[in-house]
């Protein structure tokens, strides 16, 4: 087994749990599968850093597995606890209809990746194939979801699947750019956790559709 | 090769699994009693409970017709014959030159079909309720089984199962991706098929949650003895399709003794693994609402489709 076949599999492993987290109602698992998510990215990285000996790599894959797979997970937990809402009751699509539009977007992410340079064979066609897939998934999940929970892991999702391209793509981002994703992403979720709260004070509900009746 | 070597070996073949199907369904429920701390069933009850169907009468709605005693006889014939286009512990089907993949599935579509239009035969609520709900996971797994089987089809070069099985073989086991996925996904279909707990509960009394026995809810004496019989040999028909496919370390090359005893040891190793995952599997789980079975169902072809997409694009 060589280290490109363990990031196929990583990046492989990333997708489904991309998958499951849009064929999925309650918000503990769809987190659990966030945090798996980015481990998984995490792991990838470290394979990418040992084989082609790029050390700045293994601190990226540190601090994502350290802050995406424990801290905000940590977080919206408790959030969710807080809040006490523990599902998704009404998507606008329902659950099958959703995963089957999921599949038609892995077609469109790994067609639109043969596009790239890069992404044409290899194992960087299926590292940028997978994550193409993602990124449409995870804006999918936005747009299809209610709760404000969902949607924040949505918008981590495509944030993932970005650091994936760029993995897959390039030799990766350099550190200070990796550092100021990562702290960008810590405080978009905590302004986003304490807006969730707001909403819920607000609504009782955490159904971001409401929002429409603010209008004046 | 004449014709007659490999029907002789076929019929051997599917003697054996047969013998064994009734122990497998034993196994699990004894593992499963044991998860609960109950002592459960003895490992042969599968065997006392046929013969002692066997020698019933079978009682008949006189409103039944012939479709009504056709059911459970092609039911178990289609499932007899599906084993002879599988390799067990021989790396090669007795009749794989009859056909691969797309015959497997037929047959079993066919057995499931006769099956589906027997229990609507006597007009009872129950039975016409147990072949929709059978029919309705059906369609929904049967693609899947379809994606997942093509999958490995595309990788080994071939539709035909004893040469796919031969090629895994010369590979060694594979850890690529779209296997795993595809592997993931005929695991569901297994479950899905067998009647097993998140889709089905094969130990039910309450008609109202029954799939599969809903629909022989009728029959009884010999009749349910072959329903139940066809059912064991099925579902170790899937689960040898997955070992075989998935993990085929050790299967004997060619028709000799020694290797072919240890395949044979090896064979039996591999499907109670994949039995105590199944247990695992009924233990853990409640059994879904049948509302949200097609969503299960729904996440099987999705994996075996993504599988393909992995392995294709």
């Amino acid at each position: 087994m060589t280290s490109q076949d363990l990031v196929i599999l990583f990046a492989a492993g990333m997708l489904v749990t991309a998958y499951l987290m849009v064929g999925q109602k309650a918000l503990f698992t769809t987190i659990r599968l966030y945090a798996v998510q980015s481990v998984l990215l995490g792991a990838v990285a470290i394979v990418m850093g040992v084989a082609d000996h790029r050390p700045h790599l293994l601190a990226g894959a540190v601090l994502t597995i350290a802050l995406k797979g424990v801290l905000i997970p940590w977080f919206l937990m408790r959030v969710i606890d807080r809040i006490g809402i523990h599902r998704e009751i009404e998507p606008f699509l329902n659950v099958p209809s959703s995963l089957l539009i999921c599949l038609g977007l892995t077609v469109v992410g790994y067609r639109v990746s043969t596009g790239l340079a890069e992404g044409a064979r290899g194992p960087a066609h299926h590292v940028i194939g997978a994550s193409l897939s993602m990124l449409l998934m995870g804006l999918f999940l936005m747009v299809t979801r209610r709760k404000a929970v969902t949607q924040i892991l949505a918008l981590l999702t495509v944030e993932n699947a970005v650091f994936l391209v760029a993995l897959g793509a390039t030799s990766g981002m350099p550190l200070v750019v990796e550092l100021g994703i990562s702290f960008d992403v810590i405080v978009a979720v905590l302004v986003l956790g304490i807006l969730v709260h707001r909403i819920v004070d607000r609504f009782e509900s955490m159904d971001v559709s409401r929002l429409s009746k603010l209008k004046g | 090769m004449t014709l007659a070597l490999p029907f002789g070996l076929g019929v051997l073949q599917a003697a054996v699994l047969l013998a064994l199907a009734p122990l497998l369904r034993g196994v699990v429920k004894k593992m499963k009693a044991a998860f609960q701390n109950r002592q459960g069933p003895p490992l042969l009850q599968g065997y006392y409970d046929l013969a002692k169907l066997v020698r019933k009468e079978p009682v008949r709605s006189e409103v039944a017709s012939w479709v009504f005693v056709a059911g459970p006889r092609v039911y178990f014939a289609t499932a007899v014959a599906a084993t002879m286009l599988v390799p067990v512990a021989l790396a090669g089907a007795p009749l794989e030159e009859a056909g691969g993949i797309l015959v497997l599935v037929g047959l079993l579509a066919l057995g499931r079909f006769a099956l589906a239009a027997a229990a609507l035969d006597t007009g009872s609520p129950f039975g016409g309720m147990g072949s929709s709900r059978e029919m309705t996971v059906a369609a929904l797994a049967e693609p899947a089984l379809m994606l997942g089987l093509f999958t490995v089809a595309l990788w080994g070069g071939s539709l035909n199962l004893g040469e796919l099985v031969r090629t895994t073989a010369e590979r060694g086991l594979s850890l690529h991706p779209s296997n795993l996925l595809a592997a993931a996904a005929l695991f569901i279909v297994l479950i899905a098929e067998a009647g097993r707990v998140p889709v089905d509960n094969p130990a039910t009394h309450l008609e109202l949650t029954m799939i599969h026995e809903a629909m022989v809810l009728e029959y009884s004496g010999a009749d349910l003895a072959l329903v139940e019989w066809a059912s064991a040999l099925k579902e170790l028909l899937f689960m040898t399709v997955l070992v075989n496919l998935f993990l085929p370390l050790g299967l004997a090359l060619g028709p000799s003794a020694v290797p072919l005893v240890i395949a044979s040891g090896l064979y039996l190793a591999k499907v109670f693994l994949l039995a105590v995952a199944v247990t695992l599997v009924e233990v853990t789980n409640a059994k879904l609402r049948l509302f949200r079975v097609p969503e299960l169902m729904a996440a099987s072809l999705g994996l075996g489709f993504l599988a393909l997409a992995i392995r294709f694009l």
